[in-house]
């Protein structure tokens, strides 16, 4: 930090003190804490208000791990001395440190007021600048750097950078032409060169200038200034490609040649031959065999090869990928062929001939035994086939397959995640931790059995009981797993928690969850700030603008979006019946939660403690130099959810985190229908009315959909007034286009009911939708009992909706809905009465906890028989 | 299943195969610095809907003032999920990593830490890929588990 000429007299001190301050400052720079904070003191004893030296004072305290106490120092410096850069950079630091990068952006500002010339500020500013995607005033910064220092190398990669990311191609280009001529000896084998030379090449492939682009790739290439042989590759195969090169088809070949796993490059050459995958599979299938025949260990074309073919040729591909695969025992083999399915005919072929290798290879098979009749090769086709039904739903089937698998071969995890999985399709909660449980004892050491299990544990609603097993690989010393899993940044887990909150009604935990979610994205965010710095050092540019796009794009990630749904579908419960905020209260609590609360409270104290006892002792000598960073360290000051929950605010919580997603996930509609709910609350009418209508574009018999459109309709109708111009008439306009004003809402909802008489999800949205305009209960009732009909698709996720809904609009009728249930899904138990229920959590419970650390000698130990009975017998 | 170098927008299916996983497992940042700082030589697997089920993380060791060593690669984590075991997708990954190590960077030999106890993942390294045990690390595991150091040498080209 350099000083400038013309100081005001305030600023000036004695020769003794300035050098003191310069001590100061170098001190700081080496994180010399302790001394640094001596010297600043020998200042303020003879200058007291010396404002630059009151700001440093104050820098190092935070540093120490004193904020509170130097931020208030601080703030004193700058009233003290406006005009110091000093005084700013460092108030320009600790807002950084915030995470307030606009703040403290003004304040450096501020600074480069006073100091225009300051590298350090400038290479700030332009961290600050690019975090804050403020693309047009970081290349004025990279343009002065570049003009203050033309001789490092970096800051000609920065200006074209900066330039780049203003998405003007051309000046970038300008700017890396320029600095390549400025190199004297084009340096061979240097990977940081290399890099900066790859960059060139995209640049030039982005602006289209083909040709150019592969001039300079293979030049460099042969030179050896390029040295990343598969981005060679790539980038030629690309650009030949897009040249119409005759070459192109031979560099694809390469490039499958170099990696035969890699879709893309397969892709690649498709798509350069102008094979029409659609139009013309025969000839992609020829090219596939080929391929095959060149490659027989990779199992790409092999696979593609199925997608493409069909019938008779199908089959005979599809025969000897399943054989090959059941006899290696591939446990992906289903998963892998799935996606075939959405062609029925394939469906049934994969299953004629799994059928017909499971008779082959049976022991009590007739056919003489050839080579195929091994032992593994029956085990895994029952696998597979147990999947399949699974997968078709059904789960009786499913389950006698596992049964005989399981008594062929008791010790094989797969077996019992399968039937896990099964049994949490057919509703049996329970029966399937209890299954996924059994999986997990089978291999101890594996943690990913071990997140399954937690995972299948906290589907039935065991939470404390997830917690203990999660417990098996977190930190022994964190507050709980919990915590551990938290500050790991695990998606899942909170996820999986979150839900399960919500679920049993702790809607305060669920809330406390989906926030801690919200929180990893945020930090997500804040982890690239050091990265705009430290890529250009590296010069690894075209990952550093990936990485800056995938950032710009981050809340796009399902986990996100799913957390930011099911948060403000909350908040929106609890605006509308805030008695849901004030009843939830401390009780409901989970021992694990409790239990993480008092050691957060016991932190608390004692941080409390420790402050006081640090104030008594305040002394200039009593704090070490350890350095605690800048960076506000995260305080948890609402363990349980609470203060989420009884915000006074709790829309406007729902539109932050929604609000990302008005741009980065408009093509699913349930975050449009979420952001519906909400706006139209907000009475931010336009944009109701635009996420209605985007939901309408994507999916206009959306049953969520159908009961909004009722909803906004009635909504209008119901005001006292119309909605003032400008936005009423845009909203009305907007509206009219989806329903017109004037149809009866009754008749509209009865006719979207005829539509769709045979989906339940439709006759509960129709019934949302009465409720709405005001029908009596019992009329509501009547219609939710109808998806219990024949001829009506139901699910056991949506005999759930049904029966929260029913739960919701407090229906006297919600136990004579869950004996109807019961009886029609036979294997499940998510509908049967509390008493059977606590019974069942107590048997999953007893056998989960039972030797839940040991493993299991053979099968036997694991209580088939007994879950068979349960699944089955228990139901009226 | 797809196999190919790993890009910007993995680093968080990456990050949560790793938890879902292993017990050793690192911030957001950690993933993001490998990728940025040698983005040639992580792998990741995907599956038809483009989630990752198996990535291999991995970074060079330069030489330096305190640690006179021959520029070589490291192989930070490697986990394919469960249920995609047994398609040698874990010896891909490592061929692709370790061909990229020694074309980009000249890299000697790569290294690696193992539990002792993980019979499968010694198994891999030493018979399928080629690698031998160098040293043993008491208490290298935050569980006290020793590892073995295990290390291979590279064919770098002319």
């Amino acid at each position: 930090m350099s000083k400038k000429a013309a100081a005001p007299s305030n600023r000036t001190l004695a020769s003794k003190e300035s050098t003191l301050f310069k001590e100061l400052l170098s001190l700081y720079e080496n994180k010399q804490l302790k001394k640094g904070l001596k010297t600043a003191d020998q200042i303020l004893k003879k200058y007291p208000e010396h404002g630059e030296t009151l700001c440093m004072k104050g820098l190092v305290l935070v540093h120490m791990g004193r904020r509170d106490e130097g931020i208030e120092l601080v703030r004193k410096g700058i009233r003290m001395d406006l005009t110091s850069h000093i005084v700013w950079h460092v108030f320009g630091l600790i807002q950084k440190g915030e995470k307030k990068y606009e703040e403290a952006l003004k304040s450096y500002m501020q600074a480069l007021r006073f100091d225009k010339e300051n590298m350090n500020l400038l290479r700030d500013v332009a961290q600050l600048q690019t975090q804050l995607r403020l693309y047009d005033g970081l290349v004025e910064t990279r343009h002065m750097l570049l003009r203050l220092r033309p001789t490092v190398r970096q800051h000609w990669i920065a200006l074209a950078v900066a330039y780049h990311l203003s998405g003007n191609l051309a000046e970038a280009k300008k700017v890396v032409v320029e600095y390549e001529k400025t190199l004297k000896n084009v340096p061979h084998y240097d990977v940081e060169h290399s890099e900066m030379l790859l960059y060139h090449v995209r640049l030039l492939e982005e602006l289209e200038q083909y040709s150019e682009a592969l001039t300079l790739l293979d030049v460099s290439a042969k030179d050896r200034a390029i040295v990343d042989k598969t981005a060679i590759m790539e980038f030629r195969a690309r650009l030949l490609s897009k040249l119409k090169s005759e070459e192109a088809e031979h560099a694809w070949k390469v490039l499958v040649e170099h990696n035969p796993e890699c879709y893309d490059y397969y892709k690649g050459y498709m798509s350069n031959q102008n094979l029409d995958l659609d139009k013309n599979p025969a000839e992609a299938l020829a090219v596939l065999r080929e391929f095959s025949a060149q490659f027989p260990k990779a199992n790409v074309p092999r696979r593609l090869s199925l997608s493409l073919a069909s019938g008779e040729e199908f089959k005979a591909l599809a025969q000897p990928y399943l054989l090959s695969a059941l006899k290696k025992g591939i446990p992906s083999l289903f998963v892998d062929v799935k996606s075939l399915y959405t062609d029925p005919a394939k469906m049934k072929c994969l299953e004629d001939i799994a059928e017909s290798i499971r008779q082959d290879t049976s022991p009590e098979s007739s056919v003489p035994s050839s080579s195929s009749t091994e032992p593994t090769t029956y085990l895994w086709s029952l696998y597979f086939l147990a999947q399949h039904y699974s997968y078709l739903s059904e789960h009786t089937k499913a389950l006698d397959l596992l049964d005989t698998a399981m008594s062929h071969t008791p010790t094989l995890p797969e077996l019992y995640t399968c039937r896990a999985r099964t049994l949490k399709r057919a509703g049996d909660f329970y029966g399937a931790s209890r299954a996924m449980e059994d999986a997990r004892r089978l291999d101890g050491q594996d943690r990913f059995l071990n997140t399954k299990s937690a995972k299948y544990r906290m589907r039935a609603g065991l939470i404390d009981e997830a917690s203990a097993l999660l417990g098996l690989f977190t930190k022994k010393d964190a507050p709980s797993p919990g915590a551990d899993l938290e500050e790991m940044q695990s998606l899942f887990y909170l996820q999986e928690e979150g839900d399960a909150h919500r679920r049993a009604g702790k809607l305060n935990l669920a809330l406390r969850k989906y926030t801690a979610v919200q929180r990893v994205f945020d930090d997500y965010e804040d982890d690239q700030y050091d990265f705009h710095g430290y890529s250009l050092r590296k010069s690894t540019i075209n990952i550093y603008l990936n990485v800056l796009n995938w950032e710009d794009h981050l809340r796009s990630h399902p986990s996100y979006i799913k957390a930011a749904i099911a948060a403000s579908r909350i908040y929106v419960d609890v605006f509308d019946d805030p008695k849901l905020a004030s009843g939830n209260v401390d009780g409901n609590s989970t021992d694990a939660e409790k239990k993480a609360k008092k050691k957060a409270k016991k932190a608390h104290q004692k941080e409390k403690e420790d402050a006081a006892k640090k104030a008594a002792t305040a002394a200039p000598n009593n704090s070490s130099n350890e350095d605690k960073g800048l960076d506000v360290p995260f305080k948890d000051e609402d363990p349980d959810g609470m203060k989420l929950l009884s915000s006074p605010e709790p829309l406007e919580l729902a539109w932050k985190l929604l609000q990302p997603l008005t741009t980065l996930a408009q093509n699913n509609i349930e975050v449009c229908i979420a952001i519906y709910d909400v706006s139209i609350r907000r009475k931010k009418y336009l944009q109701a009315a635009q996420a209605l209508a985007r939901a309408r574009a994507l999916d206009s018999e959306y049953p969520d959909l159908h009961v909004r459109i009722v909803h906004a309709r009635h909504f209008v109708s119901s005001l006292p007034e119309a909605i003032p111009p400008p936005v009423g008439p845009v909203f009305n306009e907007t509206l009219d286009k989806i329903l017109p004003e004037g149809v009866a809402l009754e008749t509209y909802n009865s006719q979207y009911l005829q539509t769709h008489s045979t989906s339940a999800n439709a006759i509960l949205a129709a019934a949302q939708a009465s409720r709405v305009l005001g029908a009596p209960l019992q009329e509501v009732e009547n219609l939710l009992f109808t998806a219990l009909g024949d001829g009506v698709q139901l699910d056991i996720k949506t005999a759930l909706d049904i029966s929260n809904f029913l739960k919701k609009v407090k229906s006297s009728r919600v136990d004579e809905l869950h004996q109807a249930l019961d009886t029609k899904f036979t294997i499940s138990t998510a509908f049967k009465a509390p008493e059977e229920l606590a019974k069942l959590r107590e048997l999953t419970v007893s056998t989960n906890m039972n030797g839940s650390t040991e493993k299991l000698d053979n099968g036997t130990a694991v209580p088939i028989e007994n879950e068979a009975e349960l699944g089955k017998g228990v139901s009226t | 299943m797809n196999i190919r170098c790993a890009r910007a927008e993995d680093v968080v299916g990456m990050q949560q195969a790793n938890l879902f996983n292993l017990p050793e497992n690192y911030h957001i940042r950690l993933w993001i610095y490998h990728i940025i700082t040698w983005p040639q030589l992580s792998y990741v697997v995907e599956d038809s809907k483009g989630r990752i089920v198996g990535y291999v993380l991995a970074k060079i060791e330069e030489e330096s003032e305190d640690k006179p060593l021959e520029i070589h690669g490291h192989i930070n984590s490697i986990s394919v999920l469960r249920g995609y075991r047994r398609l040698g997708l874990a010896k891909k990954l490592m061929l692709l990593s370790q061909e990229a190590m020694a074309s980009v960077y000249k890299a000697r030999y790569v290294s690696l830490h193992v539990r002792e106890t993980n019979k499968a993942a010694i198994g891999l390294y030493r018979d399928t890929l080629g690698f031998e045990v160098a040293d043993v690390e008491k208490g290298y595991y935050a569980d006290g588990e020793d590892a073995y150091m295990m290390r291979l040498n590279l064919e770098t080209e002319p």
